[in-house]
């Protein structure tokens, strides 16, 4: 399905982060992952920050004068299975992190480039992105 | 399961009404009833003015930066009820979600600007005027004032008026539109929550009965009203007989030129929305394009085909472009409007009368709809449509342009797409609409710029919003002092 509007793209991005949020939440707490349990405690709280700034974005930041529709964005590629941490081995599971990561950089990039028109919405999810680049960083080092 | 059924809200207290008469509320996505309203009578409003009359007796002795601490907490309370009030009213008047959304916003907007009473309440002075002789202009609330607001800005257009009524130490009461009052009353459940003193804000539900009697009160010092011009006409006579303070909004044809050197594809996206943001229904909404000279070729076809992409359905789906008409009435004088274009020889380009939308067969809904040659002779060309419907009008030149603006009955907006300074100067220096946009298909003043047209879409000289709105709602005294 296509992401035609101001809306559309930000309820995705709520949707993504409250997903990628109940997934490491639900890691921080599995013993297999329990030397890395306050980092992605940590990771849960930046999803729990980045839903609220999605959540202000869409409240703050729309104006009837320019409430264009959105063309050639689609959410297939950035949609992800949702698993159950219970089910997967470790590997799995910081394959899967490697994954969660990913797709929200390359949402919110992506995201930023379409919403041009609305330059304070496009600055909201450069800023959600980058905690998510942050967070690739501290699994590489970890 | 029983519908909601929505109360009068007096003297800080949810009240049933008095009256007998009952309207069904519709999702006008699904036809499907969701809720009910008695419509209150000259009863309801005596005590909704009465209330508001016992409450401006302390309320205007509060000082004005008491009064906007209110606002702030109100704001906090419509912040925080943000989304449930836009989905509420998506669902009663069937704009799309975003749309809903930008609506609220602009509503919370004017609460922020009406907190900086301290600064745009203030009088004047001027010492010695002759002599020993000093003159102070007081700005003084004067009263009991009423809104009535229209079904396509259910949300925003009464806060166009109330914050600034209320934070120059006015009290308020708000007629709603009889057709989708569950917007506002979610809203003043918010209200609710804020602790204003009861009595500044009343809200009664109603029809033509309700709006008489707020027009023939003699404790109500003034109205203002978004609608449709012979209302708009109707409310200004009424109130000048009764010798009422009036701002009466009115009916729009708003044209949107468009010059060969315009940047089309920049400018495409917002020529769509105008035309089609919120289906057609709002005063700003563009009706007329009017493409000038060898451009007009180019901007028509890819208008249309841009247009032919507008996903029509519920406005609450993240993927719809555009919502249904506000109810089955409003659908059929849409489609008559069509028909009309038809039989008066315009060239029907694109044609949305046979939309159908998957899951909702009930709903009130029409396609964009374009009309080529239309001339401005034609009905289609002269009339309000209120509705998708794009009458494309060819023009030579730019003076033919501002013509065709100039001899509407309307003139609320303006736009022109150019990219020449002297062809934007020239527009804007010579249009009679009031509001004007270049390179913008919204020319929607923000509430610290005034909101209203000129000719038959503005009775009245103060419009909404803006600083002057504080002007209306306030008297000013005049005090000349001098000391022996």
């Amino acid at each position: 399905m296509p992401i035609i509007n101001f809306g559309g793209l930000l309820n995705f991005a709520e949707a993504m982060e409250k997903q990628d949020m109940e997934f490491y939440l639900s890691i921080a707490s599995n013993p297999e992952m329990s030397d890395l349990s306050d980092l992605f405690q940590g990771f849960a709280k930046d999803g729990k920050k980045n839903i609220a700034h999605i959540q202000r974005t869409r409240r703050e930041n729309i104006t009837e004068m320019i409430l264009e529709g959105i063309t050639g964005f689609f959410r297939k590629p950035f949609v992800l299975e949702v698993k159950d941490d219970k089910e997967m081995g470790r590997a799995q599971i910081l394959k899967y992190v490697d994954k969660m990561e990913a797709r929200a950089i390359a949402y919110y990039t992506e995201g930023a480039k379409k919403i041009k028109a609305l330059p304070e919405v496009s600055m909201a999810l450069k800023v959600a992105g980058k905690k998510r680049m942050a967070h690739t960083q501290k699994l590489s080092g970890s | 399961m029983a519908l909601p059924i929505m109360k009068n809200y007096i003297n800080g207290e949810w009240v049933e009404s008095n009256g007998t008469q009952i309207g069904n509320i519709k999702n006008p996505a699904t036809a499907e009833q969701i809720a009910q309203v008695v419509f209150g009578t000259a009863d309801d409003v005596e005590k909704a003015v009465q209330a508001a009359r016992k409450a401006f007796v302390q309320w205007r002795e509060t000082p004005p930066l008491t009064r906007a601490r209110y606002l702030f907490r109100i704001k906090d309370a419509l912040e925080e009820n943000f989304e449930d009030i836009a989905r509420t009213l998506t669902m009663e008047q069937g704009k799309i979600i975003d749309e809903a959304r930008a609506e609220i916003r602009r509503m919370i907007e004017n609460v922020e600007h009406a907190t900086g009473v301290t600064t745009l309440m203030c009088g004047y002075t001027l010492e010695d005027i002759a002599k020993g002789i000093d003159c102070t202009g007081h700005r003084q609330p004067m009263g009991v004032f009423a809104g009535v607001a229209p079904y396509n800005f259910p949300g925003m257009v009464p806060w166009w008026f109330l914050p600034y009524a209320i934070v120059t130490g006015n009290t308020y009461v708000l007629k709603p539109s009889e057709q989708v009052p569950m917007t506002q009353t979610r809203i003043f459940e918010c209200l609710d929550e804020v602790g204003l003193p009861d009595g500044v804000v009343n809200m009664v539900h109603g029809s033509k009965d309700v709006v008489n009697a707020i027009l023939d009160h003699k404790d109500i010092q003034g109205v203002s009203f978004v609608g449709s011009t012979p209302t708009a006409r109707y409310i200004y006579k009424r109130c000048g007989e009764t010798g009422k303070r009036v701002q009466a909004l009115g009916g729009a044809k708003n044209i949107v030129g468009i010059m060969p050197d315009a940047k089309l594809n920049e400018a495409l996206p917002s020529l769509v929305t105008s035309f089609f943001g919120c289906s057609g229904q709002r005063c700003l909404a563009g009706s007329i394009l009017a493409p000038v000279g060898e451009a007009a070729d180019l901007v028509v076809d890819r208008f249309v085909a841009t247009a032919k992409n507008i996903k029509v359905g519920d406005g609450l789906s993240d993927f719809t472009g555009m919502g249904p008409m506000a109810s089955s009435a409003h659908l059929d004088r849409v489609l008559g409007y069509i028909e009309k274009g038809i039989k008066e020889g315009a060239t029907l380009v694109l044609d949305g009368r046979d939309c159908k939308v998957e899951g909702y067969p009930e709903g009130y809904f029409v396609g964009p709809t374009i009309f080529d040659n239309v001339t401005p002779e034609m009905t289609i060309a002269k009339e309000e449509i209120f509705g998708p419907v794009v009458c494309v009008v060819r023009c030579k030149t730019l003076d033919e342009v501002i013509k065709l603006i100039n001899t509407r009955d309307f003139a609320n907006a303006a736009c022109l797409y150019t990219d020449s300074g002297t062809a934007a100067r020239k527009f804007k220096y010579k249009v009679l609409p009031s509001m004007v946009g270049i390179n913008i298909g919204i020319a929607a003043p923000m509430s610290f710029f005034p909101f209203g047209g000129a000719g038959n879409s503005m009775f009245g000289d103060i419009k909404g919003h803006g600083q002057e709105i504080f002007h209306f709602f306030t008297d000013t005294k005049v005090v000349i002092e001098r000391w022996f």
